[in-house]
């Protein structure tokens, strides 16, 4: 079973390496000799398929894919063409009809051809298209390389980005060709007249309108740290406890988004105001593109009320500012942090300590004297974890500094700094004379507050997603989308946040 | 008093209002379950050993929306108390108890966090009917926090249990409870051995073990090899040590011995490659002033130190160049400032030079809290 030991990736290696230098027919026959268990076949036959085929192509275990066929995806894949039937349709072809798109129960095959083509070209867009295939060109070229091995991080981090692009490639040629495959046996269907094939086909293509409209979505989150988990840290602006009261409501917002999303979150920081609210808390989240969609709240929240707070019953503004650190999965891309570096210290720790003291509170306070970038943890139950949680805190903050320093230094990225700005208001919620919540960066707004403070945000968030990444034609894009990944962290430095009075 | 009339809303509130009604003279609720842990098996006499709250198996039940009452109830209590205790004797303040309230939760109801994460969340609740499974009764509940707060009995004795580095450590009335500062000792340890092999594979002593913790963080970064010999003079701290060694499987690793500082080490001595030790280290005319947690319940015999303090450390003081092999590492942990630089002192100049490097760490509070060094 030595062939268990061998990683998945170098089985793709292999296979592609294979391919790229037509050595293909025997592949199929080394393969099977090879691969001793279901298990591996099956995983050869997972990265062949994600390789080199649309989703119409059929693995079985013994021939594994016919070679014939693997060559012609192959091929399509590298010159990129759109797909074409006999007749020369395409994906272009279909939105060059300009077919008017009609609403989901209105049963005309046109409509619902144009809405799905018209999603594979969002999707493309969102995806930064031929930006996505220079990159697999690229990587492509890097995975055969024969001495890639010899660094196996560099290897490792390339073989997987290389199995992303490629696979993003492969799941929206395989949508083209679906898209084609359904159009064609429809027009069959009715030259034939074959009434009950048109009904299915006609039911295949609503069931792809829908899916393809998910698909949207997904390609909102392709950044590279989209997938990451987060710390969002929400902190009140200056204006005392109405506006630490607004920043736990914020806090709470957030949590509860988490939950209905089935995101686990866990509270890592937080300081209580005196009377109420909080000054600022930072909670870690953690579930699939926790960043990704945590990432739109980046920016000041402004609340206008009637203060609970005020005897006088005057209406008052207030600010929180959110802020939200991806916990990067890659260990090779953290900063080092040197030790001597780092100042570790207990704070709220009274008196005599030691035998003298019972308590159950041992919050850990580190600073990272260089940058002067601090991280605190008070609520684990135990010092060294409050430490630990503290150490993944600075870490995280001290590589998005790199990160931002990094896309200074691209001046390329400059544009989209300055559109997401942590310190630029971004959405208002009015409790009084009028109930509304309004993004200011997308005008997305909605009536019920209470809602969206029970975290119903996913329609803010996605607006702005879309918003951001279609506003600008990046369908040619050099990396000048907004991609507000690149966030200074919001405690370095605070200020221009306030509450007043609107008597 | 104000703690009587929070209890009267919550007999007016809760089902369990008749068991109340009892006399408050005995702890209300002394955990008196057969011990359902047959896993700890040693030689010592585990049977006194309380099982601590999250290894109980959970056997009582009680609806989302009770606990949320409960909950409620338990933080009406805190801030009925709200300052006092830190103003008395630097106690814990509200934060700090609201806090002990949702990790008793957490220790209580065998679910997953999210369940206890509800139980804060106040929007989420109204009539909320699921059903969820305890390790105590609600009743028990009630009374461990009501003792809690009025008798200020320690949160760790409560859950039966304290967090102190990556471990839980099981303890119970007659045992001290870990402090943070005590994990250090860990640290330098693992430093020690990691840059001399021959440390981490040889034999070290935790003299006056208490629970357990230092032996059992030491244990856990020993090479194979390495062994821990663990004492103390108290049959309940070697009884709620040996539960704990058992608890994380190091039987074969560290050897508890009953029996007064290095009396038990007669066999060992001079072949330490390391020693520790958190020895009673408070001045006796300080224990009456001591935080309630801390004065009123956690044994005397692992806090007063003598007329100074010094009378345990002086005697490890004495003894340890003997009890260590050549090149061998002592960690001492003091009450801080004088006592620290005494016992340095002492170390260095008063012990016929038999050790070198005698250094004072401080803690992550900036206390001058260990005294270090080596065996020439
Ligand atoms: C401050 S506690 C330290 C407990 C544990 N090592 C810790 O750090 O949590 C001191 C311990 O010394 C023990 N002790 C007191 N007198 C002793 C003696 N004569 N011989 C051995 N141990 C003794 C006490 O029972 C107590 O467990």
């Amino acid at each position: 079973m030595c062939f268990a030991l061998l990683k998945r990736s170098s089985i793709r290696h292999f296979t592609y390496f294979n391919l790229r230098n037509h050595r293909i027919s025997s592949l199929s026959v080394i393969i099977s000799s090879v691969c001793q268990s279901q298990t591996v076949e099956a995983s050869f036959a997972r990265s062949a398929r994600h390789y080199f085929t649309s989703s119409s192509a059929v693995v079985t275990p013994k021939t594994l894919i016919s070679v014939s066929s693997l060559a012609h995806h192959f091929s399509s894949l590298s010159s990129l063409e759109s797909r074409k039937t006999s007749e020369g349709l395409s994906v272009d072809k279909i939105l060059d009809q300009r077919w008017p798109i009609l609403d989901e129960s209105q049963s005309d095959w046109r409509s619902h051809a144009a809405a799905i083509a018209l999603s594979i070209q969002v999707i493309k867009k969102r995806l930064k298209w031929p930006n996505l295939v220079l990159r697999a060109e690229h990587l492509s070229s890097e995975v055969t390389r024969s001495d890639i091995w010899e660094n196996p991080d560099y290897a490792g981090k390339v073989s997987r980005d290389h199995g992303i692009c490629m696979g993003k490639i492969k799941e929206v040629n395989g949508l083209e060709q679906e898209l084609i495959e359904h159009v064609e046996l429809l027009k069959l269907a009715r030259d034939e007249g074959d009434s009950e094939l048109e009904l299915e086909t006609m039911k295949a293509l609503l069931r792809m309108r829908r899916n393809v409209k998910e698909k949207e979505i997904e390609a909102l989150l392709s950044g590279e740290q989209d997938p990451c988990p987060c710390f969002i840290e929400v902190q009140a602006g200056a204006g005392g406890t109405e506006s630490m009261d607004w920043a736990a409501m914020v806090m709470n917002m957030y949590k509860m988004w988490a939950q209905r999303r089935g995101f686990h979150t866990t509270v890592v920081d937080e300081m209580p105001g005196e009377i109420a609210g909080i000054k600022r808390a930072t909670i870690k989240v953690d579930g699939d593109y926790a960043f990704g969609y945590a990432k739109a709240e980046v920016g000041v929240h402004r609340l206008v009320r009637i203060s609970p707070f005020d005897s006088s019953k005057r209406r008052h503004t207030s600010f929180a500012a959110v802020a939200v650190i991806p916990i990067l999965g890659d260990v090779s891309t953290h900063v080092v942090i040197k030790e001597s570096d780092l100042r570790i210290e207990r704070f709220r720790s009274g008196g005599a300590g030691g035998q003298s003291v019972n308590t159950t509170d041992s919050a850990v306070r580190i600073v990272h004297i260089p940058t002067g970038v601090t991280a605190t943890c008070q609520n684990e139950r135990s010092q060294h974890q409050n430490k630990a949680m503290a150490m993944q805190v600075l870490q995280s903050r001290l590589d998005q500094l790199e990160m931002a320093r990094q896309a200074q230094l691209n001046s390329q990225l400059t544009q989209s700094l300055t559109d997401i700005s942590w310190g630029n208001q971004i959405r208002t919620y009015v409790l009084h004379p009028y109930r509304m919540v309004k993004d200011l960066r997308t005008n997305y707004e909605v009536s019920d507050p209470d809602s969206v403070l029970e975290g119903d945000i996913d329609a803010f968030i996605l607006s702005f997603l879309s918003a951001s990444l279609d506003k600008k034609d990046n369908y040619l894009g050099n990396g000048t989308g907004s991609r507000p990944n690149f966030v200074p962290p919001l405690f370095l430095s605070c200020t221009g946040l306030g509450s007043m009075n609107q008597v | 008093m104000t703690l009587s009339v929070f209890r009267a809303i919550h007999t007016a509130v809760s089902p369990h209002s008749l068991i109340f009604r009892r006399s408050r003279a005995s702890f209300c609720c002394s955990v008196n379950r057969p011990s359902s842990s047959s896993s700890a098996v040693s030689a010592t006499p585990v049977s006194t050993v309380r099982i601590p709250l999250f290894l109980r198996e959970a056997t009582g039940t009680a609806t989302i929306s009770e606990l949320h009452a409960w909950r409620k109830w338990a933080q009406t209590l805190v801030s009925s108390v709200g300052s006092k205790f830190e103003d008395a004797d630097n106690g814990p303040g509200p934060e700090l108890l609201c806090r002990e309230i949702r990790w008793m939760l957490e220790d209580v109801v065998e679910a997953n966090l999210d369940v206890v994460n509800r139980l804060s969340d106040e929007t989420a609740f109204g009539k909320d009917g699921d059903v969820v499974r305890l390790r105590a009764g609600l009743d028990e509940l009630y009374c461990l926090w009501e003792e809690r707060i009025e008798k200020r009995r320690p949160f760790q004795y409560l859950v039966g249990c304290d967090h102190w580095r990556d471990l839980v450590v099981c303890v119970q009335e007659g045992v001290l409870i870990p402090r943070p500062e005590t994990e250090m000792i860990v640290d330098m340890v693992e430093e020690v051995v990691s840059r001399d092999k021959r440390l981490a594979e040889g034999i070290w002593a935790d003299l006056g073990t208490g629970s357990g913790a230092l032996g059992i963080g030491i244990a856990r970064i020993l090479r194979n090899g390495g062994k821990v010999v663990a004492t103390d003079i108290s049959e309940v701290a070697i009884s709620v040590a040996s539960f704990n060694v058992n608890r994380y499987g190091l039987q074969d690793k560290i050897e508890l011995r009953q029996g007064s500082w290095f009396e038990p080490l007669e066999d060992v001595k001079g072949k330490l490659s390391g020693l520790v030790s958190n020895p009673p280290y408070i001045p006796s005319m300080n224990i009456a002033g001591l935080q309630a947690e801390v004065g009123q319940h956690e044994p005397r015999l692992a806090l007063d130190g003598g007329k100074d303090g010094l009378d345990y450390l002086l005697h490890l003081c004495e003894n340890s160049a003997l009890a260590l092999e050549s090149g061998g590492f002592f960690a001492f942990e003091t009450n801080g400032g004088s006592q620290s630089k005494f016992i340095a002192d002492v170390m260095t100049n008063r012990s016929n030079f038999s050790f070198r490097d005698v250094k004072i760490v401080a803690d992550l509070s900036g206390i001058q809290r260990f005294v270090t060094g080596f065996r020439q």
